[in-house]
Parts: C-alpha cells; structure tokens; sequence
C-alpha cells in the first residue's frame, strides 16, 4: 500500500454500527492446547458477539495468552479451532489478521526504529491507519515520537504498541494485559478510548487481570482457571450466582440465630454479625425481624470476590 | 556446551594432523619435497601461518595446528567475552544478579574465572590430542599453550568491546573486527616478503614467534599476559563507571523519523541489517584484495606428480601459480560466505526469540512471506559478498601485477555460491525445524564440514565418505573449471531445503527464547 492510499484511508474514517455484524468475532470450539505434558487450555469454547467488550479473567498461567496465541495462528491448536470473523485462526490467518490488531503483555518492538518509524511499520503491514486518531493518541498518552524504542521505558513501550494497534481502527482488538507497566493517568486514557472503541462499534477482548479495569470496561466476562473456562457471564449474572455479603449490627448483645440454607454467619464485632448468603435474602430477612436491629448494610460482590470465590477451590461448580 | 565443542575440535584436529602426516609423510625425502613446494607456498600460510621446521612431526603439526586453532582460539575467547560481559546485559539478566549480593567486581571477576577455566581446558584438550598423536608431554603442552596464549588476549578484546558497545551485536562486530585484522597482518606478515616483523604487532602472530618445536621462545609469552591484563583491567574499570544496561558509544536515543525501508517486512530485514552486512562487505573486500595483491609471488617452480598426488590428500589442487593460488584461497571465501549465510538466518532466529516476529505475524503478513524475505535478502547478500570477493580480488590482483581477467575472479567469487546457498537453505531448515538449536546445528554443520574437507582425505577415509561435504564438490576456479554440474546438484538441494523449511516453519509454534 502505498502513502497515498494511506492517507485516503485515513481520512476517512468507517465507523461501524453496532450489531450489524452476523459472524461472532471470535468463535472458539473445542480449542485445546497441549505443550509436552502440559494441557494449557482444555476444551475452550468461546463466542464473542461483534461490538462486545469481553473480559478474559485469570491469575499467572491460567492459559489467557495461550487462548490469544492460537486466535493469531502463533500457535496451532493440539485440538479444535478458533475462528476470526469466520476465518480459521490457524489456516487463514492473514484473512484473520486483516480484521484484527493486536496488543501483547510485554511490548515486542525494534529496538532501534523511533516510536514514528514503529508506527509508520505497522501501518503499513496493516495496510492502512486512521493517522488523525494517531495522532491524537499519541497527546493523549504523552509519547514523544522520536525517541527510539530502546531508550523508551517499559511502560512507554507499551503504549506505542497500544497507539499502534488503537490507530489501524481494527474490527477486533485483542488485548493481552495491555496496561501492565501503564501509570493510572494512562491507565484512564486506556480506559477512555477502548469506551471509543465500543462506541465504534469496534469488538474488545481484554485479557487482564486486573479486576477493576475489567469491571469498569467488560459487557461479560469469563474466568479461566487451569486452561478451562470455569465461568462465564455478565457482571451480574455472575453476582447472582456469588455470595453477597450482608452486615448486621444490633442494639444490645448480637443474638444467636437458627441455622439458614446458604447462610454463613460470622462474628464482626461484639454485637455486629456478617452473613455470606448465596441466594435468596429472603429468610434472613424474616429471622433478623424478631430481633433488635441496629444498622443493615448489604453489598453486592465485587469481582474481585467472585473472581477468589472461583479461585480458593469450591468455586468449580463442574462447568467446563 | 559451546566450550565442550571447542575443546573437541582441539582434541581432534590435534590428533587427526599428527597422525595424518605421519602416515602422509614417512620418510624425510617426503617431507623435504613437501617442505620445498607446498609449505612454502603463501596460499597454504593464509591458514596455517608461517611454518618453522617441518622434516619432523611435530614440526609440522605445530605450523599446521597452531596456525588454525590459534584463528579458532581467537575467536573463542571473544565469544566467550562477549556472552558473560555483555549478552548477560542486554538480556537484562545481570540487573538481577547485581540487584543481589554480588558486586560488579565481584561478578566481573567471576566471569573472568569462567573464561579462565575455559582456556586451561581447551589447553589440556589440544595436548592431550598431540599426545595421542604421538608427540612428547612437554613439546605438546608448550604448543597447545602457544594457542591458548591468544584466548585471554582475544576475551580481554571482547571484554573492551563489551565495555564499548551497548549490544551484544554491536560487541561481537566491534571484537570480530580486531580479530580479523590481527589475522590480517598475520596473513601479510607470512605471505609477503620483508614484513616478518609484522607479526609482532598480532597476537596471532605472537603464537609464531613462540616457535613451539622450532628452537623455543617462551619469553614471548610475556606479551600475550601483559596484553590481556591490560585490556581486562581496563574494561573492568569502565565497567565499574558506567551506569548498567549503557556503553560508552553510546547510540542517540532521538532521531527525527526516516521512513525509507519500512514497507515490507523485508524492507525492515535490509534496513536492520544493513549496517552489519557493510561490515561484512567491507572486510571482504579488504581481504581479498591483500590476497589478490600477494598473488603474484606465488612460487611457479614445478613440482613433480607424485608430490602432486600428496598435496591432492590435503584437499589442495595446483597451488603454485597465480591462479592456482587464488582458485585456493577463494576456499576461504567459500567458507566466510557460508558464515554470512548461517548468520542471516541467526538474525532470522533472534526476531522470533525475542518475540517480535509475534508483532509483525499478529498483522496480515503470512509467514511464508516473512521467511521467504529473509532468505531472499540471505541470498542477495551472498552474492553481493561473493562478487565483492572476486572484485576485490582482481583489483588487489592487478595492483600487484598478476595476470587475472576481471571475469575469471567475478565466476571464482559466484562460485562461492551454491554452497553458502545450500548451507542457507539448511540452516533455514534447522530453523524451521528445531528453532532453539538452529544456530548451534547450522554453524556446527558448516566447521565439520569444512574440517572435514581439510582432514577427510588426509586420514584415509573412503573416497565416498570424502565427498560427503560440498567443499569437495567446488572447482577451484580460476585454476580449475567450473563445476556446473556439482553447482546445479547443490542448488536444486539448496532450493528443496528452502522449500521444505518454509513448508515447515508455516506449521509449527513460533518459538520464543
């Protein structure tokens, strides 16, 4: 592609309308992956719908980047495929790739091309960037463009690499921990343009695991633990299914209350009790209502909580 | 593991020369002739240097091993060097070690300790190679010492050049550079007359005048230690200066954008190799022009047919005229191509190690076309190093009053092709197929089968198994014909294994380091 077409590329950019889009972005079956002795992922089955924003959830080794490794054809799947806007991820992934940018957990560039030539590279492999949003970006996320990569900070480093993949406007930004080594100023300048994206009608794949970023951003969410999918769901449908905590304090002594299903009591103070109540409030409710109730405050999981209820072991509720 | 592999081609060369011209050679009269018309003769002290005394054994296995392991002494030492001094830092790695307990003098020291071990073992490796050879303890022990002389001079070069350059690349080219030149003026020293003294001013050169076997100098010794404790003592007290993860030339951070060569992967391939391939142009070009220019002095008294014969066993042709004498050296260029050759695809390796080739596949770039790139610049730069060569040759040739057409050099240089082609192809496919040793396969390949070229016959082994390496299949051009077909038989392998590796790289994991 030459720069002229470039440019005509890039001043106009096609915004997308959300939901016009009849092939899920990514489509993963059966997607499995086996290094030596190691299964890395099992089984994976995945859909994400064009213009999500999908979480991707998991501790160090959980098998998140080996899930991005075979959406790119990096890496061949042991079992199964992954499809890229109907494209087979390993047997086409220059049709894949087309639709697609990428962002990796630690920022892969050459050392010795400036931040402008990095930028000026990948556009052109890409075939095309919106310039103008290039630009923008690179004030927004304070990058100093003639500075070569080897002298740039890890964090720095990062955002070219993010800049580079936000600018090509791509159908599907697969993010792989893009903030990690991103200050939080930059961290909300992350957040604010992947809200762009979404507005765009762009679909995200955010594997993070930083919660609160996932939170804030993700339309569902799914947490992977030992290469297998153990949940997956809106926020709140994942709330619904965790506990939520319930606070308790009374005027006088904290009484002794009959044994509920679903209700786990705890101690939080001389007259104060915790319940952990997964399901219905309900009957709590009708047995705190003999008693001298001071103050009741209940709050809804956080994902962070989900996300340890999954992890500390009972959490598998047999889902694959 | 690279030690290892050295100490094992000290051993065996040790062993294999001493006893080849036992067998070669039994009588005196044999090695007078051989004395009179091969010894003599400059192509041969190119690689072997200057010879001293070789109606014994171990006379000639001093000229004939010292001169090459001494080259491969040199350039073990700088590897050595450069791995713990500098490739440890730009791999972040000393960061964590110094973040430890451990001082930069301390770590310093401690690799230097390394290095040290590494030479007393090479130093045992070559004499107990002479001993099995036959040769006495105490001539053996002294010769491989000659040779183990130069490897801490060569690690104090690459410690300084470690200290220099804030690359492990920018090291290796910086202390590959030195290297070369001292060979440089050993190559001139013991090829053109009245410049003997030359050789005082190369470590190389230094092994020479040690005259193992030939009236002993050990006292020369003392330039190689105070060589090597100066260079050493300097480069730690750069070390001990300097911040961690810089060297002194220091490259500028900021530069104002240039967007030439940013259009294809390929494009980038050249723009990121082109400084190293005009290192590689430049030092080619230079050294065959000092061996053109020494052509015409190549002694031109006959020699008998049976000597003929002999010197046929050590993989020579006709080497005592002018073109004789070139067709020969142009061997080594055969060889430094097929070193560019293997290189490139290291240079291939080190962007899917360091996992940028993730970058540039994650964009629609098909593999296939990013290898195919890479090859393809592989290749062109061959051929431009290999026409250099002969270019180079010819100028250098002419300038000294030898009678060579320019064309007959340029084919000598594009017969260095089918064989750095071939071993392009087959490092391509050691790549593709086992990434992680890729380097070590390739690089290992091309030693053993130029060793083997040089040692094959000599010990008798099977005309079959002889013809095993394509060094045996090149005509020694402008001396000899060229060999089209042999040339177009490595080709075709040459492109069956590039297709194959392409095959194969497009169905397998990218790997990192």
């Amino acid at each position: 592609m030459s720069a002229l077409e470039l440019k005509a590329t890039a001043s106009q950019p096609q915004p997308r309308p959300p939901g016009d889009r009849p092939r899920p972005a990514i489509r993963a079956e059966g997607l499995s992956k086996r290094y030596g002795s190691t299964l890395a992922l099992d089984a994976l089955e995945l859909a994400v719908g064009g213009g999500e924003v999908y979480g991707y959830l998991g501790p160090n080794g959980s098998g998140k980047t080996t899930t991005i490794r075979l959406l790119l054809g990096l890496h061949r799947p042991s079992a199964g495929r992954a499809r890229v806007f109907g494209h087979d991820a390993w047997r086409e992934p220059v049709a894949a790739h087309r639709h697609l940018a990428y962002v990796a957990g630690e920022p892969f560039l050459w050392p010795a091309l400036t931040s402008a030539e990095t930028f000026e590279f990948l556009a052109r492999l890409h075939g095309g960037v919106d310039v103008a949003y290039r630009e923008l970006l690179v004030e927004r996320f304070q990058l100093e463009p003639d500075k070569k990569v080897r002298a740039l900070s890890k964090g720095n480093r990062q955002k070219v690499q993010l800049i580079a993949a936000l600018a090509t406007r791509a159908e599907l930004l697969l993010l792989d921990e893009p903030t990690s080594g991103l200050d939080p100023l930059m961290e909300v300048a992350f957040r604010d343009c992947v809200i762009e994206a979404k507005e765009r009608g762009q679909t995200v794949f955010l594997s993070s695991h930083i919660l609160s970023e996932v939170e804030a951003l993700c339309d569902r969410v799914g947490i992977l633990r030992e290469g297998r999918l153990v949940d997956e769901g809106t926020l709140q449908q994942l709330r619904h299914l965790a506990a939520q905590t319930v606070e308790v304090t009374f005027a006088g002594g904290a009484p002794r209350l009959p044994k509920l299903a679903g209700v786990e009591v705890q101690s939080a103070g001389p007259n104060a009790l915790r319940f952990e109540v997964s399901g219905s409030i309900g009957p709590l409710i009708a047995a705190l209502a003999e008693h001298p109730v001071a103050t009741l405050t209940s709050r809804e999981p956080s994902l962070e909580e989900i996300f340890i209820h999954h992890y500390d072991g009972s959490g598998d509720r047999g889902r694959r | 593991m690279r030690t290892i592999s050295f100490l094992y081609l000290f051993a065996l060369y040790a062993y294999t020369q001493a006893v080849g011209y036992r067998d070669g050679y039994p009588t005196l009269a044999d090695r007078m002739g051989f004395a009179r018309t091969f010894a003599n003769n400059k192509a041969v002290r190119l690689f072997y240097g200057e010879p001293h005394d070789l109606l014994s054994v171990s006379g000639y296995v001093a000229w004939r091993v010292g001169g090459t392991l001494a080259i491969a002494a040199a350039v073990f030492g700088l590897l050595a060097a450069v791995r713990a001094l500098r490739t440890e830092e730009d791999a972040g790695r000393q960061e964590l070690v110094l973040a430890g307990v451990v001082s930069r003098h301390t770590a310093y020291l401690s690799s230097l300790a390394a290095i040290g071990i590494g030479t007393v073992l090479l130093w045992a490796g070559e004499s107990a190679g002479f001993l099995a050879g036959g040769l006495p303890l105490g001539g053996a022990m002294y010769l491989s010492l000659a040779t183990a002389s130069i490897v801490p001079v060569s690690a104090g070069a690459g410690a300084l050049a470690s200290q220099l350059a804030p690359t492990r690349r920018m090291a290796l080219e910086l202390g590959g550079a030195l290297v070369g030149l001292w060979l440089l003026l050993r190559v001139i020293a013991d090829t053109a007359g009245g410049v003997g003294w030359l050789r005082w001013g190369t470590p190389l050169g230094w092994a020479e005048l040690l005259r193992p076997f030939a009236g002993a100098q050990p006292l020369v010794l003392v330039l190689p230690a105070i060589t090597s404790v100066a260079l050493l003592a300097i480069a730690g007290r750069i070390g001990a200066r300097r911040d961690i993860g810089t060297g002194v030339l220091r490259e500028h951070d900021s530069a104002a954008p240039r967007l030439r060569l940013l259009s294809s992967p390929a494009a980038q391939a050249l723009r990121s190799e082109r400084a190293s391939l005009l290192v590689w142009l430049g030092s080619v070009g230079a050294f065959a022009c000092v061996l053109g220019a020494v052509a015409k002095s190549s002694s031109t008294a006959g020699i008998s047919k049976s000597l003929n014969r002999e010197l046929g066993k050590l993989g020579t042709g006709s080497i005592t005229t002018p073109s004789g004498y070139l067709g020969f050296t142009f061997i080594f260029f055969v060889l430094v191509v097929s070193l560019f050759a293997c290189a490139q695809v290291g240079a291939a390796r080190h962007e899917e190690a360091e996992q940028r080739l993730e970058t540039l596949l994650s964009t629609p770039v098909a593999r296939r076309r990013w290898l195919g790139g890479r090859l393809a610049i592989a290749a062109a730069g061959a051929v431009a190093i290999s026409l250099t060569a002969g270019l180079a040759a010819w100028v250098g040739a002419v300038s000294g009053g030898a009678e060579v057409s320019l064309a007959k050099l340029l084919e000598a240089g594009a017969n260095c092709l089918p064989v750095a082609l071939l071993f392009l192809a087959l490092a391509a496919l050691a790549y593709a197929i086992v990434p992680r040793a890729s380097g070590a396969i390739a690089y290992g390949l091309l030693a053993v089968a130029f060793l083997w070229d040089l040692v094959g016959s000599l010990l008798g082994a099977p005309r079959w198994l002889v013809r095993l390496t394509p060094f045996e299949h090149i005509g020694l051009v402008p001396a000899q014909p060229f060999r089209a077909g042999d040339a177009a038989a490595m080709l075709a392998i040459a492109l069956a294994a590039a297709l194959a590796a392409t095959w194969i790289f497009t169905r397998r994991d990218l790997t990192g380091a």
